[in-house]
C-alpha cells in the first residue's frame, strides 16, 4: 500500500506549531535563514525553476516559469497569496491557516526574497475567519521576532504581509478576479493578456501563488532540489523533439471526501492511482465504486473503468480530466449521476460573475435543463444527429452514421459546448470559469448517459447499476481519446 | 443615490475602535479603494447590516461613489442589505455535503427554527419571528472531510446529525 509522505503537513498536528516558539523548535524559519545566509535571489529562482513545482492552485502552472516573467526593473512588485480555497471538495488550505499558518509566513518570505517583493497580501476567504486569526497572530509574532517589517534578518527588504479578507464569491479564486477583488471591486475576472505577472494588482508587477503552492518552498530550499525530484514522476513531454522533461514533482495534499471511510487530507507523493488513494482514505463506503472526481466540482468525471489514472497533473490532462485543485469526490453505487449534476450546475449558476454572456445566461440553462430531466420532465422527443465513436481509422470522430438522442440531453450538451466547448478547449468567456461549467456537465452526460436517458424515459429519477449507468470504454470518449504518459527516464 | 431617493435618517459612523482599525487598514494600499472589502466587513460587524447610510459612509471614507459602494456591496454574498438575526446559520449544500446528507441536517433545521431558507434578495424570509437566527444556505465551506458543516456566524461546526444540531441550539446563549 502506498505511504503517506508527511512534508507540508509534517508538525501540522504538534500542539501550539500555530506560535512561533514551537515553530522554531521544529526547523521554523532555519529554510528562510539559509535562504538569505547561502543563496542569491537568481539561484532561489532557479531552484523553484528546476524543482520542477507546479501550482497547486488549480491550473498546475510552473512557478519557476510564472517568476520567469515577471520583470525585474518595474516598482513596486506585489506577491499575492491565494486563499480563498472555494473549489468544492478542497479544504488542505484551511488546516495550513488554522494550524501552521508560520510555515505559510516562511514561503512567503522565501518567495518575496526571490523576487524582491516588499508587499504580500494575502487574499483569505471570508468563511475562514478561524483561519484568518491565527494567520493574523502568526504575523504579528514574526513582526515581534524581525522576521516581518524593516530590513528583515539585514536583508535591506522590508517585508510586509497583510491579510485581507474575500466576501463569499467563489469567483475570486480565479487569479484576476482576486486581483479585482483585492483591488476593491467587483470579482470580475480580467482579461488575460497581460498576464499578472506583467500587469496585476494595481497595475504592477503580481505573483500569484496558492497557500499549498508557498508552502513548498521552504522544503525545496532546505532539503535540495535533488531531493525534491525524486518524489513525483517526471514524464516525457512527447509533443517536443526530442521530448522534454514533464515534471510531477513533490507532494501533493489530496482531499478527499465523498463515499470513503476516513475522509481528510492525505499527502502523498503525486502519480498513484485513483484506486489506491480511495485504499488510503480507508476504502470505499459502500459496495462499488460509481464515479471519482478527481480535481474539484470543475473536473470532469472518472468512471470505475478510469480508476487506474494516475493523480498527477499530465496523467489526468491526458486522460481528458485534471489534478485542479486535488479536492477527489469519491460516488459509491447508490448515487445518481444527474442528481450530482444537478448539485454542482446549481452552484455554477449562483458563482457566475455574470459579466460574460455566454456564462450569464449558459450556467441557468443549463441547471435548469438538468433540472427538468431530475423532476421526470425532461422532453421525451428525440432528435437525429451524426454519431461519433471509434471511426475506421481507429481514431475518435464522426463514424458517418447517425443517433436519436433526447433532445433535452443534446440541447444540455450544446448549451454547455458553447459556454466553452470541451473538444476544441476553446471558452467564449474572459475567465476559465465557463470551461470549468462545461466540463463536468458534458462529461457527466457522456459517461452516463444510460442514467440520463432513464431520467426521461421513466418521468423520475433512476438510479442504475454502476455497469448498466456507465458508458462502456469502447464508447466513452474520454477513455478512448486518453494517453497514458510515458515517464522520461523509461525513453 | 442621493438623497432624494433613499432617505438616510440616522447618518452611520465607525465606533472609535472600529475607527482605529480602519485608519491602520488603509494604510496597507496604495490606493484607498483597496480597502473595501475590509471596511464593509468592519461596518457590517458594528451596524448588522450593510444600510444605505453605511454605503454613504464608507463612500465618504474611500473617497468613492456611494454607487461603486452599492456595486461592491450586491456583487459579494457575505454583504446583508437586509436586517439579520443574531445568529446567521450558513450551511453548506454543495456536492460533498450533500453525499453526506446535509439534506437532513437542513429540513431539520427548517423545522426545528420555524423558517424557510432566506435567499440572497430576501433575508427575511429567513429570519425567525423573534430575530434571533437567520438560516441561509452557502456554497462550500471548504470542510468536506467533516461534511455535512454549518457556519453559526463565525464557528464552524462539523459532522452534524440532527441530535447535534439541537444540542448546538441549546447551547446559544439568547
Amino acid at each position: 500500500m502506498v505511504q503517506e509522505r508527511r512534508i507540508l503537513y509534517e508538525h501540522l498536528d504538534v500542539p501550539n506549531i500555530n506560535t512561533f516558539d514551537v515553530f522554531r523548535q521544529h526547523e521554523g524559519y532555519t529554510r528562510f535563514e539559509k535562504t538569505i545566509a547561502e543563496y542569491q535571489p537568481e539561484d532561489i529562482a532557479k531552484m523553484v525553476m528546476d524543482s520542477g513545482l507546479k501550482g497547486r492552485g488549480g491550473a498546475g502552472f510552473s512557478t519557476g516559469l510564472k517568476w520567469s516573467f515577471v520583470p525585474r526593473d518595474i516598482e513596486p512588485r506585489y506577491l499575492c497569496c491565494n486563499a480563498d480555497e472555494s473549489e468544492p471538495g478542497t479544504f488542505s488550505n484551511r488546516y495550513v491557516l488554522e494550524k501552521n499558518p508560520h510555515l505559510l509566513i516562511e514561503g512567503i518570505l522565501i518567495c518575496c526574497y526571490a523576487m524582491g517583493i516588499e508587499t504580500t497580501y494575502v487574499y483569505i476567504r471570508g468563511e475562514f475567519t478561524l483561519g484568518k486569526k491565527m494567520l493574523d497572530a502568526a504575523i504579528k509574532e514574526a513582526y515581534e521576532q524581525g522576521y516581518l517589517g524593516e530590513n528583515v534578518r539585514d536583508t535591506g527588504l522590508n517585508i510586509n504581509i497583510y491579510t485581507h479578507p474575500g466576501a463569499g464569491a467563489y469567483i475570486c479564486g480565479e487569479e484576476t478576479g482576486l486581483i479585482e477583488s483585492l483591488e476593491g471591486k467587483r470579482g470580475q475576472p480580467r482579461n488575460k493578456p497581460p498576464f499578472p505577472a506583467v500587469e496585476g494588482v494595481f497595475m504592477k508587477p503580481t505573483v500569484v501563488q496558492n497557500v499549498e503552492t508557498l508552502c513548498n518552498l521552504p522544503f525545496i530550499v532546505g532539503n535540495g532540489v535533488d531531493w525534491y525530484t525524486k518524489m513525483g514522476p517526471t514524464y516525457a513531454d512527447m509533443r517536443n523533439d526530442p521530448p522534454t522533461p514533464d515534471p510531477n514533482t513533490g507532494t501533493k495534499l489530496y482531499c478527499i471526501s465523498g463515499d470513503v471511510n476516513e475522509p481528510g487530507v492525505y499527502e502523498l507523493d503525486l502519480g498513484l492511482t485513483c484506486s489506491e488513494l480511495i485504499e488510503v482514505a480507508g476504502g470505499l463506503r459502500g459496495e462499488e465504486v460509481k464515479a471519482v472526481i478527481p480535481g474539484g466540482s470543475s473536473a470532469p468525471i472518472l468512471t470505475h473503468y478510469e480508476l487506474d489514472t494516475r493523480l498527477d497533473f499530465t496523467s489526468l490532462t491526458l486522460a481528458k480530466s485534471m489534478l485542479g485543485s486535488g479536492g477527489i469526490i469519491v460516488m459509491n453505487e447508490t448515487r445518481n449521476i444527474v442528481d450530482c449534476l444537478l448539485n454542482i450546475m446549481k452552484f455554477y449558476a449562483h458563482e457566475s460573475c455574470g459579466q460574460c454572456t455566454p456564462c450569464r445566461w449558459g450556467t441557468p440553462w443549463v441547471r435548469d435543463i438538468v433540472q427538468r430531466i431530475a423532476d421526470g420532465e425532461g422532453r421525451q422527443t428525440t432528435i437525429t444527429r451524426p454519431k461519433f465513436g471509434i471511426t475506421e481509422s481507429g481514431r475518435w470522430g464522426d463514424t458517418g452514421e447517425t443517433e436519436e438522442v433526447y433532445e433535452d440531453l443534446d440541447l444540455l450538451e450544446n448549451v454547455a459546448n458553447n459556454i466553452a466547448n470541451v473538444d476544441t478547449m476553446t471558452w467564449n468567456t474572459i475567465c476559465v470559469f465557463g470551461i470549468a461549467v462545461s466540463w463536468p456537465a458534458v462529461s457527466y452526460l457522456r459517461k452516463f448517459r444510460p442514467e440520463f436517458e432513464a431520467a426521461i424515459r421513466e418521468g423520475k429519477l433512476v438510479t442504475l447499476p454502476v455497469a448498466e449507468a456507465t458508458v462502456p470504454p469502447e464508447e466513452n470518449y474520454a477513455y478512448q481519446q486518453r494517453i497514458i504518459p510515458k515517464e522520461f527516464a523509461d525513453l | 443615490m442621493s438623497d432624494e431617493i433613499v432617505q438616510i435618517e440616522t447618518p452611520f459612523q465607525f465606533n472609535e475602535e472600529n475607527k482605529r482599525e480602519f485608519d491602520e487598514l488603509i494604510g496597507r494600499y496604495p490606493v484607498k479603494e483597496a480597502a473595501m472589502l475590509p471596511t464593509l466587513h468592519l461596518a457590517q460587524r458594528q451596524e448588522g447590516y450593510i444600510t444605505p447610510a453605511v454605503m454613504k459612509y464608507v463612500a465618504e471614507l474611500l473617497e468613492l461613489s456611494v454607487m461603486k459602494v452599492k456595486d461592491v456591496v450586491t456583487f459579494y454574498p457575505m454583504f446583508f442589505e437586509e436586517p439579520v438575526g443574531k445568529y446567521v446559520i450558513r450551511i453548506c449544500h454543495t456536492l460533498p455535503c450533500a453525499l453526506r446528507d446535509c439534506k437532513v441536517v437542513l429540513e431539520h433545521l427548517k423545522a426545528k427554527l420555524g423558517t424557510d431558507v432566506a435567499s440572497e434578495t430576501n433575508l427575511a424570509k429567513g429570519t425567525t419571528d423573534d430575530g434571533k437566527f437567520t438560516l441561509m444556505k452557502v456554497e462550500c465551506l471548504a470542510s468536506c472531510d467533516v461534511a455535512p458543516v454549518i457556519m453559526v456566524n463565525d464557528d464552524l461546526y462539523k459532522n452534524l446529525t440532527p441530535e447535534k444540531v439541537d444540542e448546538l441550539l441549546e447551547q446559544l446563549p439568547n
